[in-house]
């Protein structure tokens, strides 16, 4: 876990990382969020509309950027402060993929940043993007 | 830049930030006066105001504010030293 101060944060600073998600930890998140739409839980249902499987849940494959402000940038004393969101393409169980953030924006009057940050599978697809905003506990 | 155009551009700024696109301020809005105007959503608009005006804006400068009337003189200033 990174564990960037403010004074260290400029424009530019990188993070990456690779994750990919289980159809268990599709079902973890199905009852956490109470979220059983068949697309994510119903393999037959997501065949049968396209899709070569179950949908990895959108705001699951978003939880990666949580890990990135909380672990990469600025790790330790992270406090999330809002993500825009926009989705790109549909991810399944097994898909690895790439997290990558970087410092586009610093607020200094109110010790705060943004990250410009993409997920994109490893044959380069882009699943989503996003703007963090980010700023820190004590 | 004169007043009435910063305003006028501050329109836009601020009813995206708190999420009201009827809202309209005024030289005397301020946080007590204007729904939803809380401390993240603050943040939010000077982040914006700074993006918007290519200004950078230091803690002691905003703390002084009272109003958007401060907000727009602070802005002039900022642009006349650019």
């Amino acid at each position: 876990m990174n564990e960037y101060r403010w004074e260290e944060i400029q424009i530019g600073l990188k993070a990456e990382f690779e994750a990919s998600f289980t159809e268990e930890m599709m079902q973890s998140f199905a009852q956490i969020s109470g979220d059983y739409n068949p697309l994510h839980v119903d393999a037959e249902y997501a065949f049968g509309h396209g899709y070569m499987g179950p949908v990895v849940f959108g705001m699951m494959t978003s939880s990666l950027y949580s890990r990135l402000a909380g672990m990469y940038l600025p790790g330790k004393y992270a406090l999330l402060h809002g993500i825009d969101i926009d989705f790109n393409n549909a991810v399944f169980a097994g898909d690895r993929l790439i997290v990558h953030g970087e410092v586009s924006y610093l607020t200094e009057a109110y010790r705060r940043f943004e990250v410009r940050a993409k997920i994109r599978k490893t044959d380069g697809r882009l699943v989503s993007k996003a703007t963090i905003r980010v700023g820190f506990h004590e | 830049m004169d007043s009435d155009t910063i305003l006028a551009q501050l329109q836009p700024i601020f009813q995206d930030i708190l999420d009201q696109p009827d809202l309209v301020i005024t030289r005397q809005s301020n946080a007590q006066n204007v729904e939803d105007w809380d401390s993240l959503a603050h943040v939010n608009l000077v982040t914006a105001i700074e993006r918007h005006f290519k200004v950078k804006f230091a803690l002691a400068e905003l703390q002084g504010l009272k109003d958007v009337g401060d907000m727009i003189e602070l802005i002039q200033r900022k642009l006349s030293q650019k």
